[in-house]
Order: structure tokens, then C-alpha cells, then sequence
């Protein structure tokens, strides 16, 4: 796991702030994010780390970063997918139980901020952990500054992003 | 003896998650959605044995319910437990600063929690390690 210490050097104003992928690598996320599903999701979840066409009425939830590294935790996965993980959330495997979509919304919500709390400590701190939100727009990030994991659960594609905001720059220790 | 827990998270899902494991392990539960409802629980007089208790929350946060709680002698047996995605050094030195007694860090598994249990007495002796 990748673990930014601070050096006590800092960035010069000319110089380039550093990208999510030189602070967090794909793998870390990946290994945060399985370690999320195995506690709340259920202990025989797994994630296959594969892409795959996300369907067109994803819903993302996300929490907010804001410290040395400012920016988004976005988990984003197909709207039967997050219904899915509500059932498996709420242990409510009888599918004539009604789900709401606000325990949609609280479900997802609760990945996002446990997925973004471990992400957070990795990152350079102190920082500030926002509260989930939930919805079919996520926070727009920087395509080119993204850290982004594609995996299928259950044979269905879900992606996590930490994705730094797309109108600031990052003040992070070297 | 029941031991009593009242299991404060804004999230439905994780207050299932954890009421669901304490009850597994004998206790009896009550949930609230932020700190001040839980603040409420206890002034009608149900004072649990273990809080379990998120950070990140509306109306008053984990921290600040730490704080009312331990500023209260009535509430000094209470048994205060972190349980949240706040992993930060820092934040775990606040919170046990503020008079937290133990720290989870979500995710976690009954386990964990039951470990943590026995730390601190709170474990029904029915339930083995």
C-alpha cells in the first residue's frame, strides 16, 4: 500500500502539483474497496478487477476530500446494481421486501464514505471527510487526474474514482 | 444481566450492520441518527452500558456527542466506542482525547468488534472468543 510521508520540502509556485495516481495507485484503491465489500457486503463478495460498459442509468455516490489533497471518492455503478448492494447491506435477501430508494441512497452513501475514509488516510492529511451524497451526477474531476478502479461485482460493472476537482489544484507536500 | 448498547450512525445500513452483530452477541440495542437524538435517548433515561458511535454525522457529530456525554457525571459509566471511516492518526488521538475508550475503524467484522468487546467487559459471558 502506498503511504505519502511528509519530507518537509515543499512545492515551489512553478512547480506541477502532483497527480492522484503519485499519491494513491489503483491497486491500493482496489484493495481498500475489496476490504469494504468483504465487511458490508458479505464475506463471500468479490470483485474482479475487468471493465465493462457502465449501463446508462448509473447512479454514483461520493464523499469530499478536503485538505493538502482536495477532491471526490466516487463510487458509481448501474441502478439494479445498487439495488442489489442495498439488499446485501441491509441483509434483505427476500425480494419481496420493498427497498426505498432513500435506503438505495443511504446504502451506496455508506460504501462511498467507508471506501473514502481509508482513501483519506492514505492521502496526505490532516484533511476533512465530507458526507455521502447520492445521484446520477457526480462532482466532474479531472479525466487526466483520476485514480479509477473498474471491477464487476456480481457480473455487474462498478467503478471507484478518486478524482481530484476539476476547478483546483492540489497543495500537497513533495 | 442484558447489556444495553445504543448504536449511533446516520447511516440506516450501518446502524443495521452493527445492531445486528451486538444483538448477535446478546445485547439489547437502540439506534439513533446523529448525536443529538442519541443525546435524547439518554435524558428519557435509557442509559446503555456501550455507545457505538460514527463521526461524520448532521446535526451533531460524533465528537461533539463525546464531549456531552463525558461533561456529564450521570453518563460517566457509559462505555463510549468510535465506530467510523475516520482512520486519521489524529482524529483517533482526538477522539480518545475527548474520552472515547476504544476506536473501530469501518470496515470492520464482528470479530473485530467482538475483540474489542472483550477488551473492555463487554461481552456476554455466553459469547465465546
Amino acid at each position: 500500500m502506498t503511504v505519502p510521508t511528509d519530507s518537509g520540502e515543499r512545492r515551489r509556485a512553478g512547480d506541477r502539483p502532483p497527480l492522484v495516481t503519485e499519491l494513491i495507485d489503483g491497486a491500493t484503491v482496489q484493495e481498500i474497496t475489496e476490504q469494504a465489500w468483504l465487511a458490508l457486503v458479505g464475506e463471500d463478495e468479490v470483485l474482479v478487477p475487468l471493465p465493462a460498459p457502465m449501463p446508462a442509468d448509473a447512479l454514483s455516490s461520493w464523499v469530499e476530500i478536503v485538505g493538502p489533497w482536495t477532491g471526490s471518492v466516487v463510487l458509481t455503478c448501474g441502478r439494479d446494481t445498487a439495488l442489489a448492494l442495498t439488499r446485501a447491506l441491509l441483509r434483505e435477501h427476500a425480494p419481496e421486501v420493498l427497498i426505498k430508494e432513500e435506503d438505495v441512497d443511504d446504502a451506496l452513501g455508506e460504501l462511498a464514505n467507508v471506501v473514502g475514509g481509508n482513501v483519506k488516510a492514505v492521502l496526505p492529511g490532516p484533511s476533512v471527510l465530507g458526507l455521502p451524497e447520492t445521484g446520477s451526477t457526480p462532482p466532474p474531476g479531472r479525466e487526466a487526474d483520476t485514480c479509477r478502479v473498474d471491477v464487476l461485482w456480481r457480473g455487474e460493472p462498478l467503478t471507484v474514482s478518486v478524482q481530484s476537482h476539476a476547478e483546483r489544484e492540489n497543495e500537497v507536500p513533495l | 444481566m442484558t447489556v444495553r448498547a445504543l448504536v449511533i450512525d446516520d447511516s440506516r445500513a450501518m446502524r443495521r450492520i452493527v445492531t445486528g452483530t451486538l444483538e448477535g452477541f446478546g445485547y439489547e440495542t437502540r439506534q439513533a441518527g446523529h448525536g443529538q437524538e442519541a443525546l435524547d435517548v439518554l435524558h428519557e433515561g435509557w442509559v446503555p452500558d456501550l455507545c457505538t458511535i460514527d463521526w461524520n454525522m448532521p446535526v451533531m457529530d460524533g465528537l461533539q456527542f463525546v464531549n456531552a456525554v463525558r461533561s456529564n457525571p450521570a453518563w460517566r459509566a457509559v462505555t463510549l466506542m468510535m465506530v467510523t471511516s475516520e482512520s486519521e492518526h489524529g482524529q483517533i488521538v482526538r477522539a480518545l482525547a475527548a474520552g472515547a475508550h476504544e476506536y473501530v475503524i469501518k470496515p470492520f467484522t464482528a470479530d473485530a468488534l467482538r475483540d474489542k468487546l472483550a477488551l473492555l467487559g463487554l461481552l456476554p459471558q455466553e459469547v465465546s472468543l
